[in-house]
């Protein structure tokens, strides 16, 4: 890659900025994205999410991805983990689910009834 | 489906699934004609028909539509699918579709599909590779250099994804693939 350069970069400007913060997961977020999940638009709801991480200013959530849950007519479907708390699935997640969930959810602990799927393990 | 890019983003989650830990993409634009090339070190196929929507690996479920849909969107435009094992592990692919057709789907945000792909699994290695003209190639990602330079964390930071989108796109803009459609 010839920009490896300007990435290595910007990788120091991103670590100094880091470093004064914790640098700890609080907040997991897991994407389905096999067909099934692709398919209903998955990957917008990933980019969604990402693009909210971003703006939000917090480093302590992460976004990853798994494959299919076995209720494909409920994609895009989204596990919440957050720490000391129960795992919560949403299903038919779309790009307006998504920022209602980041918002209420992810920011403020509120579990979004309407696009709720599952609680618990 | 929507775009290529979602049939991109799927092939690609096939190869991870399949184990592969190197992931090599060629992508071209030739004459109205997309092509992709990708070459990974999974598993490989078994001796079936994979673009049979009712063989699948998966066990959630008896059917997978990955593979037929891509073979579909191909064929809807005069192109093709093919799929083969490679000696060893691993399997090799590649479908061509005419984009000028009038049944070509859009090309959908393809470098984004690399920003993703290394967000999700960020310790597969994928190399991109455009095709310029008279089959010189040129590298337009290789995650295991990135990988080299920082961890795993940082990798999920949106300034170096964003760098990473943008120096993609730009490459893919210049051999005429936009977010659109191809340059006619």
């Amino acid at each position: 890659m010839k920009n490896l350069e300007e990435l290595k970069r910007i990788r120091d400007r991103v670590k100094k900025n880091l470093q004064m913060r914790s640098g700890k997961h609080k907040v997991r977020i897991v994407v389905c994205m096999a067909t099934c999940g692709i398919a209903a638009g998955a990957r917008q709801t990933m980019n969604t999410l990402a693009d909210l991480i971003g703006k939000s200013n917090r480093d302590d959530i992460a976004i990853t991805t798994s494959g299919c849950a076995g209720f494909c007519e409920q994609e895009p479907m989204i596990q919440i983990y957050i720490e000391d708390k129960e795992p919560v699935v949403y299903g038919k997640v779309d790009l307006k689910a998504a920022e209602e969930i980041f918002e209420k959810h992810i920011l403020n602990g509120q579990i979004v009834e309407r696009y709720l799927f599952s609680k618990g393990k | 489906m929507k775009d290529l890019a979602d049939h991109l983003f799927d092939i690609l989650e096939n190869s991870v699934t399949a184990g592969a830990t190197e992931v090599r993409i060629m992508l071209g634009l030739s004459s109205k004609r997309f092509f992709c090339k990708i070459k990974d070190n999974g598993r490989g196929i078994e001796n079936e028909d994979v673009t049979d929507p009712f063989v699948t690996s998966r066990k959630e479920r008896k059917v997978g539509l990955g593979l037929p849909l891509l073979k579909k969107t191909a064929e809807n435009t005069n192109g093709f699918l093919r799929i083969s094992r490679l000696e060893g592990n691993g399997t090799f692919m590649e479908f061509e579709t005419d984009i000028s057709h009038i049944d070509a789907k859009p090309f959908g945000d393809l470098a984004k599909v690399f920003v993703d792909a290394l967000r999700s699994w960020p310790e597969v290695d994928f190399e991109v590779l455009i095709d310029r003209e008279k089959g010189k190639n040129e590298q337009v990602l290789n995650t295991k250099e990135i990988r080299d330079t920082m961890d795993c964390s940082d990798i999920q930071h949106k300034e170096i994804q964003d760098f990473v989108y943008k120096s993609i796109d730009k490459e893919l803009k210049k051999i005429g693939i936009n977010t659109q459609f191809g340059k006619f």
